[in-house]
């Protein structure tokens, strides 16, 4: 009886041993990346975008691709973990700070993740990061352009795209060069003609900074700020707000809007006849598919700021084949939204790859190392590098906006043409804004 | 003077249609004394059965008003004959928590069917046009044509609550329960009625405002809130009283564009400084106050 207890004792921790040991072995063989986006709710068309992205991403990153000419396409998986594949666990904010910093939470004390990417809504991200910073988790964000979340100082936070600070004085950048015939197709513009301006911008964290941003860059570049609005991104109707922005009388009409609050705004501009000669979207809802297609011909002179247009395929053949693979997945081409979730999770590829291990310190001090050439991404800035000190800590350095505007063209499909900078132009700018 | 005009105008058109939503509450209010919280939530149904009753038979939003009054109706007979009938029988602490319930179950269901997005109207015969009064007043046609019907419901409840024998009954079963169960009125089947026909007025006031607002399962909780409002304002169980009440109402909504009338027109800097419109919902509830602490009937009350 003794010895049976003995021996089965013996078995016990045998099996024991090697169940705790098995797992492990087949788990390193795996990294976990949380990814927080809005997969419902009123940005549940940009969430769609986002994930389509960072899932091509994971893809190429797990599966070699002899034609793609990016250092992530050459193996399948981590090289540097032993061909360690990539899995994505996706969840849904509904563009809910509360409910993403929960998510977040979730992820990393059940899921065990070994990173975050996300979360698109910039007042997300703030929660989620402080999250991710409280348990020592890296966080890698691609699409949150507000200012203040790289200005916190957070040691587990990078974000790869250029920010609403950059953005927003790209517009006045522009604004000054209609004034100084710098714009492509357009003759010199009186600045008394585009001297009044008026803002109508979403309520969280990412509008109501793009509002602050513009006050500052009015009174920097002299215009004549009349209006500046800030409203509920899920308002059911916004026909007040654009009754006011009419009174106002502005020559240039800037928004910063999520998806149905963008779509309504120019249904309700439409609606009211309300005439700016310029109007300006803050990217997001500006540059969705569903922005497009719910609005058709009436969107066409109207400018947003972006980080990729399908147009700058044809100044970088790399975007063209990613593209191409998007698009057979989606039906729709890369946008600002699917071209930096993509680049997201392919910093998070370089930084795993660099770092060697899911260690956080390793990721940690690879992240903060990291120098992607600009070669390697569809988005056409100089690379990434992240700043390590001085006033933004985590910040892409090597970023850069492209100011795009709606146009038709010979076949009578819209698109988006580069308009800003005025030296990589695709089209003429159309101003004054068209009558509705 | 056009931002003036302008803002007359949205406020009267948008008002016309707050108190089809407000008729609703005054009448269930009226004839049984039971306070409708998940009254927003019919609303949000009528907007949904609007939206894909135009989405599904391929035809313009504007008329499915009858499917929309269809099953705000029979939704409203069974919640009644179901639900609510069983509540007038407790305290008057279950009969709001009971409707509070309601809400919430409604609006669960509603996030369970439709999920979270937001749905709005793109395509139909008014959507998108829009019409030129002159002196700068462009109104869009789906708001004009909201109005117009919302007032030809709302006149349509008024005769049949106060020309017909039916009105009648429901009346006296309003007053005097008891009284009218002694002079041969089947009270239990006007209550079922009063639902029937409050409910079928919020969701045809919920099809015509689809046209112009977008829907989510949430939307519910703002129109209950300005449909108090109303009802307090135009007195418990007045349905005139909802009429002007609503009225009065989409004019305070428009308050920030009265306030864009004097800030442009005398050019006074600091006035273009204040987020007017972030708080445009704020006068309506600081009138809903101001009336409940002034004059609690308020203005055509009868009911204490």
């Amino acid at each position: 009886m003794k010895r049976t207890l003995k021996w089965t004792t013996a078995a016990i921790v045998v099996v024991l041993a090697f169940g705790l040991l098995v797992p492990t072995v087949v788990w390193a063989k795996e990294i976990k990346i949380g990814v927080i986006y809005p997969l419902t709710g009123g940005a549940a068309a940009a969430g769609r975008e986002l994930r389509a992205g960072a899932e091509l991403a994971a893809d190429i990153a797990n599966n070699a691709m002899a034609d793609l000419e990016m250092a992530m396409a050459k193996n399948a998986g981590i090289k540097s973990m032993g061909g360690a594949k990539i899995t994505l666990i996706f969840k849904d904010h509904e563009g809910n700070p509360t409910l993403g910093a929960d998510l977040a939470k979730k992820l990393i004390l059940d899921d065990k993740v070994d990173g975050l990417l996300g979360c698109y809504h910039s007042s997300v991200t703030k929660t989620v990061s402080a999250v991710a910073e409280q348990y020592g988790v890296p966080m890698i964000n691609g699409s949150s352009t507000s200012p203040g979340l790289t200005e916190r100082g957070f040691k587990w936070f990078w974000r790869t795209t250029p920010h609403d600070r950059w953005f927003t004085k790209d517009l006045f950048e522009l604004l000054k060069g209609l004034s100084e015939g710098k714009a492509r197709g357009v003759a010199k513009v009186s600045k008394q003609d585009i001297m009044k301006l008026a803002s109508a911008c979403e309520k969280t964290e990412w509008g109501s900074f793009t509002s602050t941003l513009v006050e500052e860059f009015s009174k920097e570049y002299g215009f004549d700020l009349r209006k500046s609005l800030l409203y509920a991104k899920e308002a059911p109707d916004l026909s007040s707000e654009v009754r006011s922005l009419k009174a106002s009388r502005a020559d240039v009409m800037l928004f910063a809007s999520y998806t149905s609050d963008a779509i309504l705004m120019i249904k309700t501009l439409d609606a009211q006849k309300v005439q700016p000669k310029v109007l300006w979207g803050q990217d997001a809802g500006f540059e969705t598919p569903e922005f497009q297609q719910t609005l058709g011909d009436s969107i066409v002179g109207i400018l947003t700021r972006t980080v990729f247009l399908p147009k700058v395929v044809e100044v970088k053949p790399l975007a063209g084949k990613v593209n191409k693979m998007y698009k057979e997945r989606t039906g729709n081409d890369l946008s600002g939204a699917s071209a930096r979730s993509f680049t997201g999770l392919q910093t998070w590829v370089h930084v795993l790859e660099k770092a060697g291990s899911t260690d956080p310190k390793a990721v940690q001090a690879a992240a903060n190392a990291i120098e992607i050439s600009g070669s390697e991404l569809v988005v056409p800035w100089a690379g990434i590098k992240f700043s390590t000190s001085g006033k933004e800590i985590g910040q892409n350095e090597l970023g850069s906006g492209l100011i795009g505007q709606y146009q038709k063209d010979a076949s009578g499909n819209i698109g988006l043409e580069i308009v800003y900078p005025f030296d990589v132009t695709t089209a003429d700018m159309i101003y004054p804004f068209p009558k509705w | 003077m056009d931002i003036l005009l302008s803002s007359l105008v949205a406020g009267i058109m948008f008002g016309m249609a707050l108190s089809l939503v407000a008729l609703g509450l005054t009448i269930i209010f009226g004839v049984m004394d039971i306070v409708n919280f998940a009254h927003g939530e019919f609303l949000m149904i009528g907007m949904y059965t609007g939206l894909l009753t135009a989405q599904a038979a391929g035809v313009d939003p504007l008329l499915t008003l009858p499917a929309a009054a269809l099953v705000g109706f029979v939704l409203g007979v069974l919640c009644y004959a179901g639900f609510v009938k069983y509540l007038l029988r407790g305290p008057m602490i279950a009969q709001l928590l009971g409707t509070f319930g309601l809400m919430l179950f409604l609006r669960n269901m509603a996030l369970l069917i439709f999920g979270a997005n937001d749905r709005a109207v793109h395509q139909g015969l008014l959507v998108g046009k829009s019409i030129d009064l002159g002196m700068g007043v462009i109104i869009p046609a789906t708001k004009l044509a909201a109005a117009g019907l919302a007032a030809v419901s709302f006149g349509a409840v008024w005769l049949l609550m106060n020309r017909t024998k039916f009105g009648k009954a429901l009346t006296a079963t309003a007053l005097n329960p008891q009284g009218a169960r002694y002079m041969g009125i089947p009270t239990e089947r006007m209550n079922a009625l009063a639902w029937g026909i409050g409910c079928a007025s919020v969701t045809i006031a919920g099809a015509l405002i689809v046209n112009f607002w977008s829907v989510n399962p949430y939307i519910g909780l703002l129109f209950t809130m300005l449909a108090f409002a109303i009802v307090a304002l135009g007195g418990f169980g007045s349905v005139p009283g909802a009429f002007f009440a609503g009225i009065v109402v989409g004019l305070i909504t428009e308050i920030p564009g009265f306030w864009d009338f004097l800030t442009y027109t005398f050019d006074i800097d600091w006035m273009a400084d204040v987020p007017m419109t972030s708080f445009k919902y704020m006068w309506v509830y600081l009138a809903y106050f101001l009336i409940m602490v002034v004059r609690p009937r308020g203005l055509f009350g009868w009911k204490h």
